[in-house]
């Protein structure tokens, strides 16, 4: 946890990914397939060295700032009252990561002081994982380097050696409250705001003035606001019912939703003045409508990430099912398919992939096994992050090409037996999902979001995920997309006059095996695109796409086959309703339920979906 | 159909089976001796018996796939229906044996329920939990086709809602309060008819049940597919409004065939859960009905002996592949119905005519069936999109 010393922060920053890349190249026993791709991100690796090692040389050095902060902690761990406590509030305004560190430790008795060559003591901290001795070497908390001894190799010394820093009580409080008003102070606006919720949840008054303090200087918008709450919060508890009524109406009007429970105590306690307690009661219920609000928007945003989702999912369905007329059961796979690509590209970034199967099987007497190590990039930082922007891509045309396989090798003797389409496909999602299960193993995989991808803004208490927002902008543009392709384009010109009817646009010399050819193929790589947008919103598995194809069938049924549409009308509004009948129900499941029913009455009313296709043709 | 030829000796196969399943069988089970070479284990009597409710339930499948032309992929909802049925009874019956030692079943007990829910109470009586195995599935099979069937649905999307109707379902008993057991189910049955469910005799008499079931469905099977009723049926499946067209209430005859075939794989499942002990919300996973429509598939289509070769084949091949090769069953089960649908649509059974064709017509090997294939006199149809 301590790293104090800044040559070690640029050992840790040493970019290990170029290394590691070359040696897996060189000597690294590479099997069949994999010579070429290692020797592909062998180069990459060089590329990468370079750009890190630029990073590395520019680490920063230790701030002047720093060595100050350094100084004064020393001194107040030395020192008595009542300069210490001089010391501790200077140090406490600071906002300096080093000293909440060390003093952190203090209240934790982990700060020591050697008393060496009869100078003045030194106070220490020691490493966090001593040896087989039970020895550590110590950090010096006055300068960060490791204390040396008069030979000048570091000294290694064991804690029961050493005495701690004396604390007290009373020490404890004061550096208590010196680590609170640091974290007020912390650079980050996110961690000032969570101090100053956790101050003002506290309902410990002498905080108060710490509060106070912070609010006079803060400038950041939200931390003010979390302020003001925090400290409307502890006025709650003040004797004088005119503060508590200020309090009260402050947290009204700022619809403080973290005041709810303590409002509705208030509202409830009897010691408090009738005027205080109605205002609180009207307080409560003014917040706890805004708290339903902020379920409900919350909600709603939920379901059309949901929703876009199982757009996407549904849109590469509407084509190959609503346009083509095929049945493709293995539509849940390719979804697989695409965020399972997700996960290998990400390791290859990362540490590699290997696999190997052994199959039960004897070929004259040699057991059958084969498998595959692909040695990874070992990227780290913004490279790493950015494998996200390699899979996406990737992810469909590696979903595409399985598509096109499966149109070469299935589908195509099918397109005139649609229900027959439905079992042989299904065939197919059965051996996919097995080979996931092979090659990936039966448990969910861990793909990690990026971190660009990670977090979220708040707007009015209402939470927006990145990943949630990202998903929903995408889906657009694929529609958007996929609409021009099929409504603008040659192609899609083609595309629909193949799908109305096949035989005449082959008459008039379109090439409709090709063109099926490509339209399964995209509305595979549309599912695969889903996969790794899944890929960062749930889990990975080799059923993932059994849960989705009951749900995208559904939604091009309803949406109204062949309409595109209609499915993208039908993908938002399950989803959305499927989110908030879960909220509503409090059980996904039921909501889930009570879906799938309202679809089956809804069949009835509309039988032929939202935008049905008119045509005269009857059987 | 079947040649004049095949017909004729079809009643004398029909004897024959009856004969091993019914006599053969389960006499080498009781009266010979464990050590004897004939013996028929006790385990695989059971197994045997397994394998006759799955037969049954394929026959079910046949009479509405393969003779009308709806793929329910909702079959084995039916199927577990008619098992949690009478499993409800047999739950009962296990007394104060269970684990707790209370009344109460014991999933009940672990859940924390008070007393016995109002409509687990007349499940104590055999006969009317022997009638809810009819009705229940009954009723619903009626309720869900009326409605599909108004609204004038078919083709892939009465499949597409089926599958989504048996999804609904399997979450609902995957669910603790529905109190049907969730994720477990009902299971640790002991007595049946104040009969021990593990005595042999019991078994045996179970699978003698399961093998009378089976006849008589075939039985009830081929004299409805010989009667008007079923050309209607088979009508139905090749041009259905043409039949409509005719005066047919296509509608009221697809519902009555639904009804029938839940109530006949409602009656393989009341027969399957004793013989092997458990029912749980993953029997009516849309996997299993879809692994129902391969055993017909297999067997052919379309016929009735099909189902039941079917049926029992592939599930001997489970049974072997699960324990010899446990990766790969999958991957066999996958392509095995991969291979036939593309290249045998007419199933085992119909594989001597399709060879006897291919030898006469070299040139085509996949010939489409006979649903698809236009008649001769027919103009050339626009193709058109189901409306």
């Amino acid at each position: 946890m301590i790293l104090p010393s800044p040559q070690r922060t640029i050992v840790r920053n040493r970019p290990k990914g170029c290394q590691g890349a070359w040696v897996l190249a060189a000597h690294a026993p590479l099997r069949w397939g994999s010579l070429k791709v290692g020797l592909s991100w062998a180069l990459a690796g060089v590329c990468c060295s370079s750009w890190l090692g630029a990073i590395a040389a520019t680490a920063p050095s230790p701030a002047p700032a720093e060595k100050a902060v350094r100084q004064e902690l020393s001194r107040a761990i030395l020192a008595e009252d009542p300069e210490r406590a001089r010391l501790l509030n200077e140090i406490a305004h600071s906002g300096s990561t080093i000293a909440q560190e060390v003093l952190t430790a203090w209240t934790r008795d982990g700060v020591y002081l050697y008393d060496g060559s009869g100078a003045a003591k030194i106070p220490l901290l020691l490493e966090e994982t001593p040896d087989s001795e039970g020895k550590a070497r110590a950090i010096r908390i006055d300068t960060g380097r490791f204390l040396a001894g008069p030979d000048g190799h570091d000294l290694r010394l064991a804690a029961a050696d050493l005495g701690a820093a004396d604390t007290d009580m009373k020490l404890r409080q004061t550096v208590q409250r010196a680590l609170d008003t640091l974290a007020l102070a912390d650079p980050n606006p996110e961690t000032r705001r969570s101090a100053a919720s956790k101050l003002g949840n506290s309902a410990k008054p002498q905080y108060l003035a710490v509060l106070e303090d912070r609010l006079a200087i803060e400038s950041h918008g939200e931390v003010r606001r979390t302020l003001g709450e925090a400290i409307a919060l502890l006025h709650l508890a003040d004797t004088n019912p005119a503060v508590q009524l200020q309090a009260v109406r402050g947290l009204a009007a700022a619809n403080a939703l973290g005041a709810y429970d303590v409002l509705k105590r208030l509202a409830a306690s009897t010691n408090a003045s009738p005027e205080v307690t109605r205002a609180a009661d009207l307080a409560a219920r003014s917040i706890a409508l805004h708290l339903d609000w902020v379920n409900f928007f919350g909600t709603v945003f939920r379901g059309l990430s949901l929703g876009s989702i199982l757009l996407v999912v549904a849109l590469g369905l509407a084509i190959t099912f609503g346009l083509m007329n095929i049945i493709n059961m293995a539509h849940g796979e390719m979804i697989a398919v695409g965020a399972y690509t997700t996960y290998l590209i990400q390791n290859l970034f990362g540490a590699g992939f290997a696999f190997s199967i052994a199959l039960p099987l004897r070929l004259w007497g040699k057991p059958l096994a084969f498998g595959l190590h692909l040695p990874g990039l070992n990227a780290s930082g913004g490279l790493y992050e950015s494998y996200f922007l390699v899979a996406l891509p990737l992810s469909f045309f590696t979903a595409a090409a399985a598509g096109l396989v499966l149109e070469r090798t299935v589908v195509r003797f099918l397109y005139r037996r649609p229900l027959e389409s439905l079992l042989a496909t299904w065939g197919v999602s059965l051996v996919m999902q097995q080979l996931f299960r092979m090659v990936f193993g039966a448990n969910n995989v861990q793909v990690s979001s990026p971190a660009w991808l990670q977090g979220n803004f708040t707007i009015n208490d209402v939470m927006f995920g990145y990943n949630r927002v990202f998903v929903i902008v995408f889906a657009v543009l694929i529609v958007l997309g996929t609409w021009f392709m099929l409504a603008k384009t040659r192609r899609g010109l083609l595309i629909r006059a193949v799908m109305q009817n096949r035989d005449m646009a082959a008459c008039l010399g379109v090439r409709a095996d090709h063109v099926n050819l490509m339209t399964f193929a995209f509305g595979s790589g549309l599912a695969g695109l889903a996969g790794a947008f899944l890929s960062q919103i749930g889990n990975v598995g080799p059923g993932l796409g059994q849960s989705y194809i009951v749900d995208s069938f559904m939604t091009v049924v309803v949406g109204g086959v062949g309409s595109i549409v209609g499915t993208v009308y039908s993908a938002v509004g399950i989803g959305t309703t499927d989110q908030i009948l879960q909220q509503a129900l409090g059980s996904p499941v039921l909501g889930k339920i009570i879906v799938l029913g309202a679809i089956i009455l809804f069949l009835q009313w509309k039988p032929g979906g939202l935008f049905p296709t008119r045509n005269r043709g009857l059987d | 159909m079947m040649g004049r030829r095949l017909k004729d000796s079809h009643w004398w196969w029909v004897g024959l089976g009856s004969l091993v399943v019914l006599v053969v069988l389960p006499g080498l089970n009781a009266f010979t001796s464990v050590t004897h070479p004939l013996h028929v284990s006790d385990f695989s009597i059971n197994l045997y018996g397994k394998y006759l409710s799955y037969a049954v339930l394929a026959l079910s499948v046949d009479l509405l796939w393969g003779y009308t032309g709806l793929l329910s992929l909702g079959q084995c909802l039916f199927f577990s229906l008619g098992g949690y049925a009478l499993g409800m009874y047999l739950m009962l019956m296990i007394g104060k044996l269970g684990q707790y030692h209370r009344e109460l079943p014991d999933f009940m007990v672990f859940l924390g329920y008070p007393k016995l829910p109002a409509h687990w109470l007349p499940f104590r009586d055999f006969w009317f939990a022997a009638a809810a195995v009819v009705w229940v599935p009954a009723l619903v099979a009626l309720i869900f086709g009326f409605l599909a069937f108004r609204s004038r649905i078919r083709g892939v999307y009465f499949s597409i809602l089926t599958q989504a109707l048996t999804y609904a379902a399997s979450l609902m008993f995957f669910r603790n309060d529905f109190t049907f057991g969730g994720n477990n189910g009902l299971t640790d049955f002991k007595f049946i008819l104040g009969h021990d469910l593990r005595s042999p005799a019991t078994q045996r008499a179970l699978y003698l049940c399961t093998g009378v079931l089976l006849l008589l469905t075939y039985l009830l099977c081929s004299a409805l597919t010989r009667t008007t009723f079923g050309k209607v049926q088979r009508a139905i499946r090749d041009r259905e409004n043409r039949v409509l067209f005719s005066g047919y209430a296509t509608a009221d005859f697809k519902l009555f065939v639904f009804v029938l075939s839940a109530v006949i794989a409602a009656l393989a499942g009341a027969l399957y859960v004793p013989q092997v002990g458990i029912i749980n919300p993953s029997e009516m996973a849309a996997d299993k009905s879809l692994e129902a429509v391969v055993w017909v598939a297999v067997g052919g289509r379309g016929t009735l002996l099909g189902p039941i070769l079917g049926a029992v084949g592939v599930n001997a091949l489970k049974s072997w592949a699960t324990r010899a090769l446990p990766d790969l069953w999958l991957l066999l089960l996958g392509t095995l119905f991969i291979v036939v649908t593309l290249f045998l649509p007419k199933g085992i059974v119909g594989l001597p005519e399709q060879l006897r064709q291919l030898r006469r017509r070299p040139s085509r090997v996949v010939r489409p069936t006979a649903q698809e294939a236009p008649p001769a006199a027919m103009p050339v149809k626009p193709q058109a999109k189901p409306e």
